[in-house]
């Protein structure tokens, strides 16, 4: 029993992978539904009331942007919790004592943890992606795929680092509760820096809206070379601070 | 002896609010190899502490300690161990030697856990374990690891008295193995077990030494005689004795305190004697590590 499939269990036996990958998956199919029918549910809504509502036909992108949106809120929140499920490691004094005085090192107790939640939300939010672009090119059209994969890969960055950021709020506060809190916050840090101007569009909260942004072509992929960038150097920044403070932490 | 756990001059305060420093105050302890090692001290006396700067969990404010073993060949149970819940029985075990780079084979998990009488739960997941499961759980994964040096924190104290004869008898046997360290509140059980006690009061350790010693320095001898007749004769030539520092008499038994063990020994034969009093007999009264620790930790400072 390493410490990798005691990850695998922990996401299989907890239903934590199911429940990410049903979030997203359910946000996958009801994404272009809502896009391709909006429309209809506005115009039949406001007829009824007396009003006459113009709304445009919905294009393809308009399905991966419902599907984004709904997944970069919900989908997010319980990625968070599942992560601080994983990685408040001192939440238990118990279970932390028991693998702290039989593994030492803080970055080999972490690092399965962090990987493994990440590669579950990088599944999760991969089936949902395939469920909204399956959904869309039934019901609006089909969609440019080299846009698609390019969102697709930009957002696995910002899953690592929503993940990332976990782990160091469960360095810093012991119970899941509040990891998940400081996780969310230190998320939410981003687009509140990002109102820098100098900051503006290179942060890690500038690859949220990529999956629309390439989908409807407003931007390229070379465009976000420096928010990659920064995320992944944040990434590693965050983990590194993470571990200092597994292997300073006293239980 | 050689000493497998030593500490030298360790310091870990903490700040109790009244002014009074509290937590582990400069504490030199010393484990011979293949002892067991019974660290008693009322609830709050540092032995949670000492264990855990022991255990790497803490760090000393001051302070050594030494390790003669390799750090993962010593097992830590703490006084609540807790598993995932999800996991069974055996993959706690086999995650625990894992993790020690030791043996974590079905045959080898299997062992471990017959040999704290979880061999029909292997298969069953921890999150239903009561709390004396879990402790012999704790202890099948520390004996997994097959280690050199067995450090427990209060691992009977919140069982019933069943369940802690149970892990009482583990660590006797896991005594004739390797070297254990327990810390207790509950005299009895260390009595029971120990070779050598180290008593910690306040922070330091007021006596560190074998447990027969102990008794015999700090404990007042003391001796029951039944004799047929009257006992006032002997009881009065025994108070003039100066080993003698307290009888009392009733209904042909005469209760003696004494202040030596060698010369009561000697001495009550020789009165008894001397007095022409009938004995019917002369029973020693056994010596408690309660007593001793009274004696040792009784008064401030």
């Amino acid at each position: 029993m390493t410490l990798w499939r005691l990850e695998w269990l922990r996401l299989w036996r907890t239903y934590r992978l199911l429940a990410l990958v049903v979030v997203f998956l359910l946000f996958g199919f009801a994404g272009p539904l809502i896009a391709a029918y909006l429309a209809d549910l506005l115009e039949s809504a406001a007829a009824a009331d007396g009003f006459q509502v113009v709304v445009p036909d919905p294009v393809p992108a308009d399905g991966i942007a419902q599907y984004v949106s709904n997944a970069g809120q919900i989908g997010l929140l319980v990625l968070v919790v599942v992560a601080a499920m994983a990685l408040a490691t001192d939440a238990h004094p118990g279970q932390a004592a028991f693998y702290r005085t039989r593994v030492p090192s803080a970055a080999r107790r972490l690092l399965p943890r962090v990987v493994a939640t990440t590669a579950a939300a990088v599944a999760a939010w991969t089936l949902g992606t395939v469920a909204a672009v399956y959904e869309t090119w039934l019901l609006i059209g089909p969609l440019d795929l080299g846009a698609v994969v390019g969102g697709w890969a930009l957002w696995i960055a910002y899953l690592a680092f929503a993940v990332a950021a976990v782990a160091l709020a469960g360095a810093v506060v012991r119970s899941v509760a509040a990891a998940a809190g400081l996780g969310l916050g230190f998320m939410l840090l981003m687009p509140l820096l990002g109102l820098v101007p100098a900051l503006d569009g290179r942060l890690p909260s500038a690859l949220v809206a990529a999956p629309e942004e390439l989908a409807r072509g407003t931007s390229q992929l070379g465009d976000y070379a420096i928010p990659v960038a920064v995320t992944v150097a944040v990434i590693v920044a965050l983990l590194a601070a993470a571990v200092r403070l597994g292997d300073r932490r006293e239980l | 002896m050689t000493a497998v756990l030593r500490t030298s001059g360790l310091v870990r305060r903490y700040d109790s609010g009244t002014g009074e420093p509290t937590g582990v105050l400069g504490v030199d302890l010393e484990v011979p190899r293949g002892v067991v090692y019974g660290l008693v001290g009322p609830n709050g006396a540092g032995k949670t502490t000492l264990l855990s700067l022991v255990s790497a969990l803490r760090r000393p404010d001051a302070g050594t300690v030494e390790l003669s073993v390799d750090r993962r060949r010593v097992a830590v149970v703490t006084d609540v161990p807790e598993f995932e819940p999800w996991l069974t029985a055996a993959e706690v075990v086999a995650l625990a030697a894992h993790l020690v780079g030791a043996d974590d084979s079905p045959a080898a998990v299997a062992g471990a856990l017959d040999e704290v009488g979880l061999g029909d739960t292997g298969s069953r997941r921890v999150g239903g374990f009561s709390r004396g499961m879990s402790q012999r759980l704790a202890l099948a994964a520390a004996f997994a690891g097959d280690p050199e040096l067995l450090v427990m924190d209060e691992p009977s104290s919140a069982l019933d008295p069943a369940g802690r004869a149970a892990v009482l008898d583990l660590v006797l046997a896991w005594g004739r193995r390797a070297t254990v360290v327990l810390s207790s509140h509950v005299l009895s059980d260390v009595q029971r077990v120990a070779d050598v006690v180290g008593v910690i009061h306040r922070g330091t350790l007021r006596y560190q030494g074998p447990l027969a010693e102990l008794l015999a320095r700090h404990v007042r001898p003391q001796w029951t005689l039944h004799v047929r007749g009257s006992a006032e004769a002997l009881a009065a030539a025994l108070r003039t004795e100066p080993w003698v520092e307290q009888v009392e008499t009733g209904d042909g038994v005469v209760h003696v305190r004494g202040t030596d063990l060698e010369a009561g020994e000697a001495g009550l034969v020789r009165v008894a004697a001397a007095t022409r009093a009938r004995v019917v007999s002369l029973v020693p009264e056994e010596a408690d590590l309660e007593s001793a620790f009274l004696a040792l930790t009784w008064g401030p400072g």
